[in-house]
């Protein structure tokens, strides 16, 4: 039998103490994960931190700059405002600036974005086909 | 995250259950109980890190519970224990809840059980830190003695323990409730613990059993003359 001396502090203990260690461990990462759960819910975006990836949005974020987002439906989105989406069949979200905005009477809105490092807008970035953004493609606002 | 970093330090520890796995074989030739037995250490003597402090505390509130539970034959109540268990168990199965409610739908619809979850974690934690700080209070043993004639209610012995970090004086408590009277006594020492360990780490059961001992001593005799 291999005798690792390491070991001998988890032998000494008994099945209690034990699994006293492991929910340690489980309510560590608990804690982690009700904190982000928590921040979802009181922000209401998906992703209520996030990371900016690109250098598309100089001088007013940089690379590496982390986002604190917030999601909520009611606020009107309106031009100028930097918001974070999501593109159909992309996983990663994008942060740019608002452009043009096209509104019904019912509230239905479709707008364009643009980033303010970027020469041209977004377009050559969204799905073939699709020439606007809608409000489900949105994570959040930063503000 | 208070809470949680104070639970993080305390490894439990405790050679006292020597019943687990190790009961007489018959000759059988049971090769799981072989295993087991091999597994546990009970016997062999505690080296820890001198130099860490919360390793130091524990080896040595579990030798007292070695002492305490084999010398004195007394048996040892897990409610304190169970009850800390419970409040975790919880607290872990509502994040676990949320995770998967979150899974099975995703975010906008789940808001109000994650709400809920978020929510109840939080309240669970709270219980757990009141719970170790007012009812648990560094109580590590309690053993009841059973009462030879069966007809007296258990009297109740309780061990805590307490060394400041970076200090080297280790407190050593021992509280008797006594099962007929209702009485509480207790007793303690302060000692540096390297009046315990040796230079290499190795707890020295010589110097500490009568410790040990004598504490205990000292509570049982004032009953008698009591």
């Amino acid at each position: 039998m291999l005798s690792l001396d390491f070991l001998d502090d988890v032998r000494r203990m008994n099945k209690r103490q034990l699994y006293y260690q492991v929910l340690n461990f489980g309510m560590i990462v608990s804690s982690a994960l009700m904190i982000w759960k928590g921040l979802m819910v009181i922000t209401g975006s998906e992703s209520p931190i996030v990371v900016v990836l690109s250098g598309s949005m100089e001088p007013a974020f940089h690379r590496g700059d982390l986002l604190f987002l917030t999601n909520r439906v009611e606020d009107p989105i309106r031009v100028g405002e930097i918001v974070v989406f999501r593109i159909e069949g992309r996983e990663i979200p994008i942060v740019h600036r608002v452009l043009k905005i096209h509104e019904k009477q019912n509230g239905h809105i479709k707008f364009l974005t643009k980033g303010d490092n970027n020469a041209v807008d977004d377009r050559g970035l969204y799905k073939q086909g699709q020439h606007w953004l809608e409000k489900k493609d949105v994570v959040g606002r930063a503000r | 995250m208070a809470a949680v970093s104070a639970q993080g330090g305390r490894s439990g520890g405790g050679g006292g259950s020597s019943g687990a796995g190790g009961g007489p074989n018959c000759g059988t030739g049971s090769g799981r109980s072989g295993l087991l037995d091999k597994w546990k250490i009970d016997d062999k003597p505690v080296k820890i890190d001198k130099w860490d402090g919360s390793a130091v505390k524990n080896s040595l509130d579990d030798s007292a519970k070695k002492v305490l539970l084999e010398k004195y034959k007394y048996v040892e109540n897990f409610g304190l224990i169970d009850g800390r268990l419970t409040i975790c168990t919880i607290s872990c199965f509502f994040a676990i809840v949320a995770l998967i409610w979150d899974y099975m739908h995703p975010f906008p619809e789940s808001k109000p059980v994650l709400a809920l979850c978020v929510i109840s974690y939080f309240v669970m934690m709270g219980i757990l830190t009141i719970y170790t700080s007012y009812k648990e209070k560094s109580i590590f043993l309690v053993a009841h003695r059973k009462d030879p004639t069966g007809m007296d209610p258990d009297d109740i012995w309780q061990l805590s323990s307490s060394l400041k970090r970076f200090d080297d004086k280790y407190t050593l408590k021992l509280t008797f409730i006594s099962g007929r009277t209702k009485q509480q006594r207790e007793a303690e020492f302060t000692k540096s613990i390297a009046k315990f360990f040796d230079h290499s780490g190795t707890l020295v059961m010589d110097a500490y059993e009568p410790e040990i001992s004598r504490l205990h001593d000292s509570l049982a005799t004032e009953r008698k003359i009591k």
